[in-house]
Parts: structure tokens; sequence; C-alpha cells
């Protein structure tokens, strides 16, 4: 299976399909990179719990959390643009963006 | 030389995602990848040129800025024509292409694909 990297753009009260993130990985190695608004749920311990339940590792953005004032809960991991470009171009074989 | 493929299908003024799109791709570059945008839908307010925002990063200056750093910039045609876009009303360097003649060219030929939308 290929490994597979999600971007997650709308906030949790946008967003709530969690399970699409289990349906589409499938057995592949999975992680979630939370951008924009989704950066939202690293900063809520039960959301990021649920991220976490769905992918082995949830990375969230620098710029998009300093923008809006908010600090991630443990157990998600800070990354800026050039390590995002890393995660996409050598470390996942795909991008889903939900 | 890898090549990353970014389809941006959200406007310059719809929500935050041309921000990442050209954070994501000026990060690209600077790593050394190829770049190809391909403006869909909405998104094909990219590459119009004159654009003036108040409050909001100037997508329009920055990806022109990109674009000379190596950048390629295609947007759907038919995406223009719906929208009241016509040829001539892109800025310099890129272009009103097609899904076919580009698209099609792009997903074939690069490494990695990143889709931005709503």
């Amino acid at each position: 299976m290929r490994s597979k990297l999600f971007l997650l753009l709308k906030s949790p009260r946008e967003f709530s399909g969690l399970e699409d993130i289990a349906a589409i990985a499938g057995d592949a190695d999975r992680a979630a990179v939370l951008l924009n608004d989704a950066v939202l749920f690293a900063a809520q311990e039960n959301k990021l719990e649920g991220l976490l339940q769905v992918c082995t590792e949830v990375f969230v953005m620098k710029d998009d959390l300093q923008a809006r004032g908010v600090d991630p809960c443990s157990g998600a991991v800070e990354i800026d643009y050039h390590r995002l470009v890393d995660l996409i171009m050598d470390e996942y074989d795909q991008t889903v963006t939900l | 030389m890898s090549t990353m493929l970014i389809q941006i299908r959200s406007g310059t003024m719809m929500n935050m995602d041309t921000n990442v799109l050209v954070k994501l791709s000026q990060a690209a570059l600077d790593r050394g990848h190829a770049v190809k945008v391909f403006a869909y839908g909405e998104g094909i307010t990219a590459l119009k040129d004159g654009q003036e925002p108040k409050r909001f990063p100037n997508v329009g200056e920055i990806l022109q800025g990109q674009i000379s750093q190596g950048l390629t910039l295609v947007a759907c045609e038919t995406c223009c024509h719906a929208r009241g876009i016509k040829r001539g009303e892109e800025f310099e360097g890129s272009k009103i292409g097609s899904m076919t003649n580009d698209l099609s060219v792009f997903v074939s030929e690069c490494d990695r694909m990143v889709t931005l939308a709503r």
C-alpha cells in the first residue's frame, strides 16, 4: 500500500470526517498535516486524540498556530513549510486533501 | 530534480488556501524542486493581472516573483471563460491553458501532486 499524507485545511467545526481518513488509508502508513483552521484540531485534546486514533503522526503548521495565537497539545509535531515539502516529496507516496 | 504539481481550486479572496499555495511553492523552490501550479475553478483568480488586495497578501505579485524563480503557472481556459477572464488578462509569465493540453501532461510528469481545495 502506498503511504498517504492527509492535508487538513478545515477547522474541527467544518470537518468531521475522520472515518474517511481510515477508509481511504486502509492498511497504508498515514499521517495528517494540519493547515489553516485545521490547526485547531491540535489545540483541543479530544480533537487531537481523535485524529491520532486514525493517523500514526499529526504534524501542525507553526505559521498557522502563531497566526491564530494557539498552542498545540502534546502529541502534535510543529513543522514549517520546508519540512512539509520534505514530507510530501520524500517521506510519503501520496497526498490527500480533506 | 523532482517535480511538485499543485492544483489550486480556491480563489485568492475566498480563504487562506492561496497563502498555503505560495508558501508551499516557495519552500519547494527553495528545496530545489520544480513546481507547476494548475489553477482550476475559482483558483484561476490567482493569475489575474492587477490584483490589489488592501489587507491580504498579494498572491499574484508573489506568484510573479516565483515565476521568475522557475515556477510554471497555468489556468483552466474553460474556468476563465466562465468567469469572464479573457486571454491577455493574465499577468506576464503565466498562461491560460487547458486540462487537456496542460494538466494532463503535468500529472503524467510530476512526482507528487497536491490539491488545495474546499
